[in-house]
């Protein structure tokens, strides 16, 4: 055996270099197939004890807090409660089981409240796992300050908001975007101080989650918008447009018709849109004015304003375009006129069912 | 020494061949590296998203999922429910169905209690006209559904009717016997809206395949590994490509094409450009050549954004006919856009797709088969004029081989570190054994569609789609 070996490398190690290349990299590759098969095989078995230990873990922990919140108030008792949360002080040292314990808390906080909720909210304190949390904020692994955030906002702990509010232009936006939530979340529209300092973007997507939050609360005051309504970030514009709308922020009419004129189209095409919600009739005279300066975007946006908009003084300036190019704006036209008819003793008149109207350039009816 | 003639082309085709192959090699494995750290990354980023937030926004974005339809009644029924049961807030349904020859429309019909409705449709693509018009339902709860019937004009022709009857911003274009998960629509709307200082053009999601799995009421209850070994090789085969191919080309702003399963567009764009092209079939990937083109050409910043989630499912060709056809109608359709489109190609001026996407394509797509082929018959060749250096080629094939497992066997450690959708006993070793069958079952057959592809290109064109049956995944 040992001698056909000592053949088979001789030969090899007199062949060709591309042979003894071509069987190095065969050997290596069977090497490498053989490990990887045994590293899946205990992947896979990892994986599915993982989730066994998981739910075991889960199981246990949820027992412990539960023994925890409803034991009565002798010495006993609580001798048995400083039991435990030495016990989840000891088990959260795991990184696996700090995260099931967390979670475990914040499932039972979620499913009730008042004086239960409390206390698990103290047992986070007392078990020193909010000094893990914030000791994070100082990480420099961005993912890392990103999870404590969102730890921090689900506990709702109020007392880091001056160390987490000195991370808002963090150059990570997954870290910015928890902050973000981590502030509306906590403090609703004062938390949206963030707005007066951001230097980054505010995504489309990160707004929507940001009103999202604030729509789940009722009567909250709003604050006042117009300084935002003037900033140089162009999202912050944009939501503060939003904000505007949702919450019918008639007062800031001026400071929407300002941006009427504003450099960027997109705001311009959104302070449009925000007009017809809050009927800013001084609006539709600023925006005839200048119509054919606009682009046909705007003007298709003053058209879809105008459907809500117009009065009879308006037909014809409307019925100018009722050739218009554009399908958009021809859809508008005849959606305002059939709103607002002339009668037979030439008196207008609103009407408040519309039916369809067909014109036959460009467009099919489907009929 | 200087050497004879034959055996100096001998030389150059032997350094040809092991050349392409070294390229070929490296370049799976550079993709597999920068797919690697996308993915982890992905996941990173992703464990922050919560989509719930963005499902119940009145003022999420407005997307148009538009399925057309050509002889589906066998599975009409249940292909719309599972799209109208999509969690997403803000969309509707535009089935188009494509002139069937079959009760298609009668069963929506009677389904969803559609009544034909005057309904204005801005022409901004040609399209086939109407045949029994626009239908729509008297049922408020199906009040998302809109259903065109047209006369015939192929896939192409029906999407683009599609996007002339949507009024919302974005299109989601898809094949209606997919089986979209309910929050692909918020997985796939989110790089749209995250971008900030570029604008996405559309995004494509992976596309996984239902053949055996358990569906029903339009929802997936349960993921089973097929037998059929057709099937089980093009399991590896989309794994491959969706997990270590397309995320690296993401990484590098260079995808070339979303599949036409599912892919979601920003619909201006995509008007812009035309809409989808009638005269290919392969126009999935003509339309992302087209935008991208236009928006080089605008000098516009962009992306076409990938999602690696599992969001779609979809039944594979579980025969050699069907799988061979289908394989066929690939190639033509990427002969049809990379020659349309030839003018990117190694041109610097359109950046990473001139100097990057297109050169790939070209090389490891469109002729990697073609000097695989030119391979065989050289080998042959060397064999009848006494040749070959045995040992050289032995190895030479064995090399490839493993290195094709090893490739497949990485795929399924990286589906088992994302994903794990394969999670019941016995499926891992099934996937094992089908990294080892796969490169004997399954390259052959593709290997052979791609050169029967080129043939009917070049000397058949009358052949358009070929035939594609569907069993219906629900009666899985």
């Amino acid at each position: 055996m040992v001698e056909l070996l000592q053949n088979i490398v001789e030969a090899l190690n007199n062949s060709h270099p591309i042979i003894q290349f071509c069987t190095y990299l065969s050997l290596f590759f069977i090497a490498i197939i053989i490990l990887l098969v045994i590293y899946l095989k205990n992947l896979r078995d990892r994986l599915r004890i993982k989730g066994r230990i998981e739910a075991t873990y889960k199981k246990k922990y949820e027992a412990e807090l539960i023994e925890y919140l409803y034991a009565d108030d002798d010495k006993n008792n609580n001798l048995q409660q400083q039991q435990i949360i030495t016990y989840f002080k000891k088990s959260s040292e795991n990184r696996l089981k700090r995260k099931l314990i967390i979670a475990t808390f914040l499932k039972l906080k979620n499913e009730i409240s008042g004086e239960t909720s409390d206390a698990i909210q103290n047992l986070y304190y007392q078990t020193g796992l909010i000094d893990s949390a914030t000791s994070k904020l100082k990480s420099k692994k961005w993912d890392t300050v990103a999870r404590a955030i969102r730890e921090l906002t689900l506990f709702e702990i109020k007392e880091a908001h001056d160390e987490i509010i000195q991370l808002i232009n963090h150059p990570k936006k997954e870290v910015r975007n928890e902050i973000q939530k981590y502030l509306v979340k906590l403090f609703r529209f004062d938390g949206l101080e963030f707005l007066n300092v951001l230097e980054n973007p505010l995504s489309e997507w990160d707004q929507i989650q940001l009103l999202e939050i604030l729509n789940k609360f009722n009567n909250l005051e709003v604050p006042d918008m117009n300084n935002w309504l003037q900033s140089t970030n162009n999202s912050v514009l944009s939501f503060t447009l939003k904000l505007a709308k949702i919450y019918n922020q008639y007062g800031v009419k001026d400071e929407i018709i300002a941006l009427f004129n504003h450099a960027d189209i997109q705001i311009r095409i959104e302070a449009i849109n925000v007009v017809a919600h809050l009927g800013i009739y001084e609006a539709v005279a600023v925006l005839k004015e200048d119509y054919f300066t606009r682009s046909l975007d705007e003007q298709i946006a003053f058209f879809k304003m105008m459907e809500e908009m117009a009065v009879p003084d308006d037909i014809p300036f409307v019925r100018d375009h009722i050739e218009n190019e554009n399908f958009f704006i021809r859809i508008s036209v005849m959606k305002i006129l059939n709103l607002i008819t002339v009668d037979d003793d030439n008196t207008f008149k609103i009407n408040t069912t519309a039916t369809d109207f067909t014109i036959d350039k460009d467009l099919t009816i489907a009929s | 020494m200087m050497l004879n003639l034959p055996e100096q082309l001998i030389n150059f085709f032997d350094y040809i061949f092991f050349g392409f192959a070294i390229a070929a090699i490296s370049s799976y494995i550079i993709l597999a590296i920068i797919s690697a750290f996308e993915t982890v990354n992905y996941m990173k980023k992703n464990s922050f998203v919560n989509y719930t937030e963005i499902l119940s926004s009145s003022i999420s974005p407005s997307i148009s999922i538009i399925a057309p339809a050509y002889n589906e009644s066998l599975n009409i029924v249940e292909n719309v429910r599972s799209l109208l049961s999509n969690h997403y807030v803000n969309y509707d349904v535009i089935i188009i169905n494509d002139g069937s020859k079959d009760d298609t429309l009668e069963k929506l019909i009677e389904a969803y209690d559609l009544v034909k409705v005057d309904y204005l449709i801005n022409n901004q693509v040609a399209t086939k006209p109407l045949r029994k018009g626009v239908f729509k339902s008297t049922n408020p709860a199906f009040e998302k559904l809109i259903v065109v019937d047209k006369e015939n004009g192929g896939k192409a022709d029906a999407l683009n009717l599609g996007l002339n009857i949507s009024t919302n911003k974005y299109v989601a274009c898809i094949d209606v016997d997919c089986l979209l998960l309910e929050d692909s629509l918020q997985k796939m709307i989110k790089p749209f809206l995250e971008a900030t200082d570029h604008k996405v053009i559309a995004a494509g999601g992976v596309i996984r395949i239902a053949n055996s799995c358990i569906i029903k009421d339009g929802k997936l209850l349960d993921i089973n590994f097929p037998k059929n070994s057709i099937v089980r090789g093009q399991i590896l085969e989309y794994l491959r490509a969706f997990l270590l191919g397309r995320m690296a080309w993401s990484k590098l702003n260079g995808l070339l094409v979303i599949s036409g399963a599912f892919g979601l567009f920003d619909k201006k764009i995509a008007l812009e450009v035309g809409g989808y092209d009638t005269k290919t079939v392969g126009e999935d990937m003509e339309i992302i050549v087209r935008m991208r083109r236009y928006m080089e050409e605008k000098k516009a910043k962009y992306k076409v954004a990938y999602i690696p989630d599992p969001l779609c499912w979809t039944e594979a060709p579980d025969n050699y006919k069907i799988f061979i056809s289908q394989r066929n109608r690939w190639t033509r359709g990427t002969i049809e856009t990379l020659k349309k489109h030839k003018k990117i190609g190694f041109n610097p001026k359109y950046n990473s797709l001139g100097i990057l996407s297109y050169p790939y394509w070209f090389l490891f797509e469109r002729l990697a088969p073609i000097i695989e082929v030119l391979g065989l018959f050289y080998f042959l060749l060397l064999i009848v004029t006494n040749n070959v250096v045995w040992d050289y080629a032995v190895l030479f094939l064995i090399v490839a081989y493993l290195f094709t497992v090893l490739f497949s066997i990485i795929t399924i450690i990286a589906e088992e570190l994302t994903y794990h959708q394969y999670t019941k006993r016995g499926m891992g070793k099934q996937l094992i054994k089908t990294a080892f069958t796969e490169p004997i079952l399954n390259h052959p057959f593709i290997l052979y569609a791609a050169i029967k592809g080129n043939f009917d290109y070049y000397f058949n064109k009358s052949i358009k789609w070929g035939e594609m049956t569907r069993k219906g995944m629900s009666s899985n």
